[in-house]
């Protein structure tokens, strides 16, 4: 059989099969062990075996129950209203005071976790009510938090990054580090087109009155407020930036980092403790066991001959490599609306791993951009789970509401890699001066 | 009680003792590496152990972790399509969907068992700086993947059910 018939086969099996509610890990198994069956029969299922275990005993993952971990220490303990009050009394009287403060909070905690939902769902509570209830439009708050949510993904620490990197067999570290630049220049993309909209119509914000923080003790106040938070960025950003620690290991003194910042805020308590350590164990083992499910999928396309398949065909499209790439990045955007970002990314790294070596692409620029288009994903209608934790977090909006509030900041996030295309050097400077 | 309600209660008493065990496995992850950061960049000396334990204690907690998500019907799917079904609909799908992934996941165990029946016979170790016996760590696989199996199954033949295996309450 020819390999695109395997290829497209499988495919269309796996998505229908995702379609259907099936728990992901559920799909990849069925898809794997038929294709097994199929090319290699039943002797072939001490490859299934293996590659369950090998999969389960990748140690560069552990990076990932470690990220999540620190979150939730930050989460469950409070310690991260502290740093809404920080920013809410640095941020001086400019007009949209509120969205410029959604924007710099998503890009704080970003840098502090790597979970887009998580933002979005805490922003949604917290910061929206308020957004509305002063007179701010509301599909631009909406669209302030949803694109501000989507930074968490970019910005180390980043699950998502873990999990690409390690699939995609490059340094997760520079991976991680090549996600600083690229989550700034996103940030000050956000508010530049906030900032084209108020200038447009300047009914989208109410009057900057009563909303300021007043002098310069009030600011003084909020620098030590926010203090605390450095330590956890030197320990994951800084350790990894200095070549002290491995990005596992930075990914650990990170959640020593997190609890000592509980203790300075006086909410640490071990049963908080204990919660955000089941908690960060359940979503772990969600995460993981798509992973280790999915990889043989990989493995089974050099078996049916797809990988050179593919690889042939990337060949003769590697005379004109932004045409392989505009093609790569727009099946993964489509794509995207429909399919949950981790199960896309472990379908789609296989496939496209072979071809990035073809076409002589940097695997840190081609990853990141492939990072940025899956973080979009996540605000990209009708299915992304960036807007239905918002939607979760805010019931009075309707989806339809938040579909149109995310289109715009959509466009956002294209012009940035379309940046990214045209200077490569945003994304891959950092990891090349860093040791 | 019946037969099966004492089976359900001990299937997930000994869930619970091994999340907490997932548990204590995500607490060694933390240890191990922060010593190691201490250790090496602080005293010069860095350990031989752990990476080890890391991957081992990953694996380990995934599986152990891995029946209570499925008791929870916490696993990712996407729902998009079936969120629209009417109720009934709804719980029939939940059901023969629960009762496929019950059936994948037996299979997988009974895949993952013969994996380690193998190991066991041919005494194979995992090639470490620390070698270890590999059927130490791939026993693991066939607890996770069995309990999850019983309840993806308890979830098809008990109660209502959504697509993703998960009780409704």
């Amino acid at each position: 059989m020819e390999w695109w018939v395997y290829l497209s086969g499988s495919l269309t099996l796996l998505l229908a099969l995702f379609l259907t509610g099936a728990p992901l890990f559920v799909g990849f198994l069925l898809v794997n062990i038929g294709t097994v069956l199929l090319v290699i029969g039943p002797r072939g299922f001490i490859l299934v075996g293996n590659s369950i275990f090998d999969s389960a005993n990748i140690g560069s993952l552990s990076a990932i129950p470690l990220f999540i971990l620190m979150g939730e220490i930050l989460t469950r303990s409070g310690s991260v209203e502290n740093l809404f009050r920080a920013m809410d009394g640095l941020i001086g009287r400019v007009k949209g005071r509120q969205y410029v403060l959604t924007v710099l909070i998503s890009v704080i905690f970003g840098a502090l976790s790597g979970a887009a939902m998580a933002v979005a769902a805490m922003l949604g509570r917290s910061l929206y009510p308020t957004m509305v209830a002063r007179g701010y439009d509301r599909n631009l708050s909406i669209g302030a938090i949803l694109s501000g949510a989507s930074l968490a993904p970019i910005i180390p620490p980043s699950v998502l990054i873990v999990v690409i990197a390690t699939l995609a067999d490059v340094s997760v570290g520079r991976l991680l580090i090549a996600g600083v630049m690229p989550g700034l220049i996103a940030a000050v993309l956000i508010l530049g087109y906030i900032a084209l909209r108020m200038w447009q119509r300047p009914d989208l914000s109410p009057p900057n009155v009563a909303e300021t923080a007043g002098g310069w003790r009030a600011t003084l106040a909020s620098v030590a407020l926010l203090l605390p938070f450095s330590i956890i960025i030197f320990c994951v950003m800084g350790l990894i930036l200095l070549g002290v620690a491995t990005p596992s290991e930075a990914a650990a003194t990170g959640v020593l980092g997190a609890i000592v910042v509980a203790v300075i805020y006086r909410q640490f308590s071990w049963r908080m403790l204990q919660e955000s350590i089941s908690g960060a164990m359940q979503i772990t083992a969600m995460i993981m066991i798509i992973v280790i499910c999915s990889n043989l999928f990989g493995q089974l396309l050099g078996f049916t001959g797809a990988t050179r398949g593919l690889v042939a065909w990337g060949s003769a499209l590697s005379d004109q490599p932004y045409l392989l790439l505009a093609m790569l990045l727009v099946i993964v955007f489509v794509l995207c609306m429909f399919i949950d970002q981790i199960a896309l990314m472990l379908i789609l790294v296989p496939i496209y791993k072979p071809l990035v070596d073809v076409a002589g692409f940097d695997p840190i620029w081609f990853w990141l951009l492939v990072l940025l288009n899956l973080a979009v994903g996540g605000i990209t209608p009708p299915f992304g789970y960036t807007m239905f934790a918002f939607k979760a977090a805010a019931p009075e909006v309707t989806i339809g509401q938040v579909y149109r509030a995310a289109w715009p900041f959509v466009g956002v996030f294209i012009v940035l890699m379309v940046l990214i295309v045209i200077f490569p050097d945003i994304a891959t400077w950092l990891p090349r001066v860093s040791k | 009680m019946s037969l099966f309600g004492h089976f359900g209660r001990a299937h997930d008493a000994l869930t619970r003792i091994g999340f907490l065990g997932a548990q204590l496995c995500l607490v060694a992850i933390v240890m191990a590496y922060a010593f190691e950061t201490v250790s090496r960049y602080f005293f010069g000396a860095p350990t031989s152990w752990s990476n080890e334990v890391v991957a081992y204690a990953l694996c380990i907690g995934t599986f152990l972790a891995l029946p209570e998500v499925t008791r929870q019907g916490g696993h990712v799917a996407i729902t998009i399509l079936t969120d629209y079904q009417p109720p009934l609909w709804r719980n029939r799908t939940g059901r023969v969907l629960a009762l496929i992934a019950a059936v994948t996941c037996f299979v997988v165990t009974w895949i993952c068992l013969d994996n380690s029946l193998n190991q066991l016979a041919r005494q194979e170790m995992l090639v470490r700086v620390n070698p270890i016996p590999k059927v130490w760590i791939s026993i693991w696989l066939v607890y996770g993947f069995a309990s999850s199996g019983i309840y993806f199954l308890r979830h098809a033949t008990a109660g209502d059910a959504d697509v993703n295996g998960a009780p409704q309450y």
